[in-house]
């Protein structure tokens, strides 16, 4: 460990000290403001500090980390939507009479998991950020202990997000058992020359992907996702549809990509079916949902379902455009849940459609903006989503995969009639006066500011995709 | 003024309506009605301006995504022009009749029509296909709106039923589009989504065929064509008068046009062997139409399917693909955009004064306001074909033109036009002729009601009588979109048989 | 095919477990005694008759400070295995440990200041009061 080591990891070590430091100033001062401040200042400075560390003379942190640019955008990525989650979880919180700073430590601890799973090429730091970014989450998701939701919520992400863990650790231990390694790398060279079809291989990795599809939710893997979105609180609900699964995602694309195991006809065949799987189902459950949390939900099945269509088709556009689409995505849906949080009131999350019958009218803004977040999810013109769902059709037909192109043709269009429910309500007209206190949350001037940013910069990437995916375009990945 | 002030025209347009309605609807309106004028003023401005060496009279061209090579493109020729004043048209006229009628969130409501017309414009004008698609969704969803928000009582069935239609469709010619730009790309090594160079991509016949068929569904769904009009009688009925007169003058032209310019010069052999089934389903369209159309009780369901009845003539006209049937399809489109366009808004007048769209209850019509039944007479005239109006021009063009081709089923297509007669003038008995029913009394049309319905008369009777000036800046493009990058053998066969 | 019976031990050791539990508990289940006293169910306390209910209430406080006590004495695990190398590791090991031990004290800090350490809380750690838990009732069951 030198110092240009130290100098790459600096993201990582940053968020840890912001985790300790949160720790220490909430020993002496509880104050809410307070935690949310230091931990928007450890995540702006990680941040910062990821330039600093791409000019690290580093190539890996053997065995467990490597350092190449994907990683540093996807730790970006994440910090700057941790970011978001925190200012939406403070006017969140505000709400509530409880022991609120702790939310944070649990939020910065999770994220040192996340961003380590963007470098991590070892099994060691596969499993260690997983679990580091799990069981934080645990605690974040049953965090307003108030509600029984949320209990049951968090009890039931526990049992099944440890059976799985355990389903990825002997899954891990199989493929150790044959190959004698649990360095990417080495396992890429070594596949080389085994069959894939060695029973050990062959169920090492299944199981393994049990684990990760759990963490990605797709289908069948998928049950555990509605219960656990509709009970956690919104900005947490937001933090695992979107950091958690980048963080799986990009360890995930690391993974397969370095053996070119998205290739081998069998695990092809696989991932074709599970992404078909997903699409399916997480669209025509969605159909039936009147709870806007669950809705979003099996949407994010559907829409794990699109991004694996690029996975699969691999090639040089596959990989940027599952990033492209992730990173649109999250904005998006973060943008969604922070309406929601912005909206619920401090009994519940204003969370059924009825709920947002005739917003469009009482509250011009905050319509405006969920709808341009629901569009995105869409894929319609103008916003982001458009250009994320053009990225994953061309690398698609790049590889040819027509029937997986033409199934997530034929599935968005499922998709709209959900989304457009949400959309409807908004702009019908009330004939009665909503009964709902139309008080605006703690904060939410800023909390405002940061829905308008996020919407902002999807209708920006939806006009000039190309101003984030030169970048995405000059991401390399260090074998 | 360069072709994207164009569309961004009323694309500011309607933001500047929706900022300002909150504090004058007047000037919203006004907004709107200035930024569709000076529209249209610039457009009929190009009229007979001279095209450049490769037929288009203005062109631009700026690189957009450059990693798949889109460009934001666009290209006026005669073609485009036509469409284009008729949208701006169209758009003025709906703006003037919504003037009394949208009292509700004025400000929305004009920036959701402009919206519409911007995204119709831009559909008119891109020669990007990326972009060309990007225009097109994004004409969807103001229209959505329009229907869902202002719409009669079943809006949001209707709604949705359009957007599920537009969209599935779209995304059928997004997959066409790109699979088409890869299979360029395969052969010249070069990934564009340019019009002008794609048109010279030749395919393999089937990827050709399955490429064309998204091309081709998407449009028939727009134009609507007949197994996929079931969106267009509920979106029509519910829509308020202005979204009716948008969706049936210009939404459905976007499909005719897509048609002429896009599945047949780029997709020439595919379309050849389509062709025989095209004009059938045109042909049932026309039949099935005219059916329906009679056996409605709902006037705007009514008109709606008259559009259907129409609109067949339209595929008829494309797929025959000689000189004589596309002069007509463009005839036919316009003139369809003015008449069609002109019922819907004497069945919003009527719904006005009586507030309902039952033809049982109408009747007597004629003592009770002449000036209304006399164009209402007109306009029904115009819609089953009359000679002097543009709608006979357009129909007997076609139907000559595709007589060559396809000579039995042109014989069924023009037993359509008796059943237009009946339907049309149904309309008349029903509504305006009998004994008054319940209703003792209705205002005659008032000054800008009866300004808006001659504007509407003059154009079609001017395309009846005098289509030269039309035909005249169609003609052009209309024969670069003829002449295939490489000749096939049946192209050449269809230049002997032309005079 | 091959390849699965390279791996025979594999499924020996799968079989054994089943064997092994199987086995069991059929063998608890014929050989243990069975039969119903009056004495058969009460607690066995080295021959001594209990007295009270064996359901008794304990404070949270216990688990706490069981928890605790895990907590801190599993790190000196890992500062055995540090004490073990010391010479290998030499001074960027010793400054690892520090850092380890300084996450540590912030948690003590942390614990102590939260007032986890008082068995009762005396003075509320920040402004509001939380009801103690030795003196809250159980909550009624439902």
């Amino acid at each position: 460990m030198n110092p240009a080591d130290l100098q790459a990891l600096l993201p990582i070590l940053i968020v840890a000290g912001g985790a300790l430091l949160v720790m220490l100033v909430l020993s002496f001062k509880r104050s809410q403001t307070l935690s949310s401040l230091l931990t928007l200042l450890s995540l702006a400075a990680a941040l910062a500090s990821i330039p600093m560390a791409m000019s690290a003379d580093a190539d890996r942190i053997a065995p467990l980390l490597v350092i190449d640019s994907f990683g540093f955008f996807y730790q970006g990525l994440m910090l700057i939507l941790t970011m978001v989650v925190t200012i939406f979880a403070h006017s969140y919180l505000e709400k509530f009479r409880m022991e609120r700073g702790e939310f944070y430590i649990l939020l910065l601890l999770s994220l040192v998991g996340a961003i380590a799973l963007a470098q991590a090429s070892h099994f060691v730091s596969l499993f260690l950020g997983i679990e580091l970014l799990s069981v934080s989450l645990y605690i974040m998701v049953g965090y307003i202990f108030t509600r029984a939701k949320a209990i049951e919520a968090a009890v039931k992400y526990l049992f099944l997000a440890a059976v799985t863990s355990a389903f990825l650790l002997f899954g891990m231990a199989l493929i150790y058992a044959r190959l004698g390694s649990m360095d990417f790398i080495t396992i890429a060279h070594l596949l080389r020359e085994h069959p894939l079809d060695d029973p050990y291989l062959l169920a090492g990795s299944v199981l393994m992907f049990v684990g990760i599809g759990f963490k990605l939710s797709v289908v069948p893997f998928h049950q555990w996702t509605p219960d656990i979105y509709q009970g956690a609180p919104a900005p947490v609900t937001g933090y695992l549809a979107t950091v958690s699964k980048i963080a799986v995602m990009a360890v995930t694309l690391r993974f397969f990509y370095s053996m070119d195991l998205h290739q081998q006809p069998g695990i092809a065949a696989a991932l074709t079916l599970i992404a078909a799987a997903s699409m399916l189902v997480g669209n025509l459950l969605a159909l039936f949902q009147d709870n806007v949390k669950r809705l979003l939900a099996y949407s994010s099945i559907a829409h794990i379902g699109y991004i694996l269509v690029a996975f699969i088709a691999g090639g040089e556009r596959g990989p940027e455009a599952v990033t492209f689409y992730l990173s649109i995505y999250s904005l998006a849906l973060l943008a969604a849940f922070g309406v929601i949080a912005y909206l619920s009131p401090s009994d519940r999350d204003s969370d059924t459609i009825d709920h947002y019958r005739g917003l469009f009218w009482s509250r011009p803004w905050i319509a405006v903006a969920f709808s341009i977040a629901l569009f995105s999810l869409i894929g319609l013109p103008l916003t982001a989503g458009f250009m994320g769902k053009l990225f994953l059709v061309s690398a698609g037909i790049q590889a040819e995969e027509w029937l997986l192109v033409i199934w997530l043709a034929a599935n968005s269009a499922i998709g709209l009639y959900y989304y457009l429910r949400i959309v409807i309500a908004m702009y019908q007209t009330s004939d009665d006066p909503q009964s709902e206190d139309s008080t605006a949350p703690p904060f939410a001037l800023i909390i405002g500011t940061v829905i308008g940013l996020l919407v902002l910069s999807i209708v920006w990437f939806g006009l000039h995709p190309e101003s984030l995916n030169l970048w995405i375009r000059a991401l390399s990945t260090q074998p | 003024m360069t072709l994207a002030t164009l569309i961004a025209l009323p694309f500011a347009g309607g933001l500047l309506c929706w900022l300002t309605a909150r504090y004058s609807v007047a000037a919203c309106r006004w907004i709107a009605l200035l930024a569709l004028g000076i529209g249209l003023a610039w457009t009929l401005a190009y009229w007979n301006h001279g095209s450049g060496p490769d037929g288009w009279i203005l062109e631009e061209k700026i690189s957009w995504i450059p990693s798949l090579g889109i460009h934001f493109q666009l290209s006026l020729d005669g073609l485009s022009l036509l469409l284009i004043a008729l949208t701006f048209f169209l758009g003025l006229l709906s703006v003037l009749i919504s003037w009394h009628s949208i009292h509700e969130r004025v400000g929305f409501f004009h920036f959701n029509l402009l919206w519409i017309l911007a995204g119709t414009v831009g559909v008119f004008l891109a020669t990007d296909l990326f972009l060309f698609f990007f225009f097109w969704e994004m004409m969807v969803l103001p229209m959505f709106l329009l229907i869902g928000i202002w719409g009669h009582a079943n809006r949001n069935y209707a709604a949705v039923k359009f957007f599920l239609f537009t969209q599935a469709s779209g995304l059928l010619l997004l997959v066409a589009i790109v699979g088409l730009a890869f299979a360029h790309q395969q052969q010249t090594g070069q990934l564009t989504f340019d019009y002008n160079q794609l048109l010279g991509s030749q395919l393999q016949p089937l990827a050709e065929f399955w490429l064309m068929l998204g091309f081709f569904i998407a449009f028939a769904v727009k134009l609507p064509a007949f197994p996929f009009h079931t969106w267009l009688a509920d979106a029509h009925s519910e829509a308020p008068t202005a979204g009716s007169v948008i969706l049936a003058g210009i939404l459905l032209k976007t499909g005719g046009y897509g048609l002429l310019r896009f599945v047949l010069p780029l997709f020439p052999d595919a379309s050849e062997t389509i062709a025989p089934y095209a004009v059938l389903m045109g042909v049932i369209g026309i039949l099935y139409g005219a059916l329906l159309a009679f056996a409605q009780t709902d006037l705007k369901r009514l008109i709606a399917y008259t559009s259907v009845s129409h609109m067949g003539f339209i595929l008829l006209g494309v797929f025959a693909w000689n000189e004589v049937s596309q002069q007509g399809t463009v005839i036919q489109m316009i003139a369809h955009g003015l008449s069609t366009g002109a019922l819907f808004i004497l069945a919003g007048f009527i719904y006005e004064r009586i507030h309902t769209r039952d033809l049982d209850q109408m009747g007597g019509f004629r003592t009770l306001a002449p000036r209304l039944a006399a164009f209402a007479l007109f306009f029904a005239m115009a819609s089953l074909g009359l000679p002097g109006t543009g709608n006979f021009i357009g129909e007997f063009l076609i139907l000559l033109g595709t007589f060559r081709e396809h000579m039995v089923l042109t014989t069924l297509a023009a037993t359509g036009l008796v059943a237009a007669a009946v339907y049309s003038l149904w309309i008349v008995q029903k509504v305006f002729h009998g004994k008054p029913g319940k209703t003792q009394s209705l205002p005659d049309l008032n000054r800008m009601e009866t300004l808006i319905l001659t504007l509407l008369l003059l154009g079609l009777v001017g395309l009846g009588l005098y289509p030269r000036p039309v035909l005249d800046v169609a003609a052009g493009p209309l024969e670069a979109l003829r002449t295939p990058v490489y000749v096939t053998a049946v192209e050449t066969a269809l230049k002997e048989d032309a005079p | 095919m091959n390849a699965a019976i390279e791996y025979w031990p594999f499924g020996v050791y799968v079989g054994a477990v089943v064997v092994v539990i199987a086995g069991k508990l059929l063998a608890s289940h014929f050989l243990g005694e069975r039969h119903r006293e009056r004495v058969t169910g009460e607690a066995y306390e080295s021959g001594i008759l209990p007295t009270g209910t064996g359901r008794l209430r304990f404070s949270i406080k216990f688990f706490l400070i069981a928890i605790l006590f895990v907590i801190f004495d599993l790190e000196l695990v890992f500062i055995f295995a540090w004490a073990v190398a010391i010479h290998e590791l030499g001074w960027p090991g010793f400054w690892g440990l520090m850092v380890f031990m300084g996450i540590l004290t912030v948690g003590l800090i942390y614990e102590w200041r939260m007032g986890s350490l008082d068995w009762i809380p005396r003075r509320p750690a920040n402004k509001r009061s939380r009801p103690s838990t030795l003196s809250s009732k159980p909550e009624p069951t439902r």
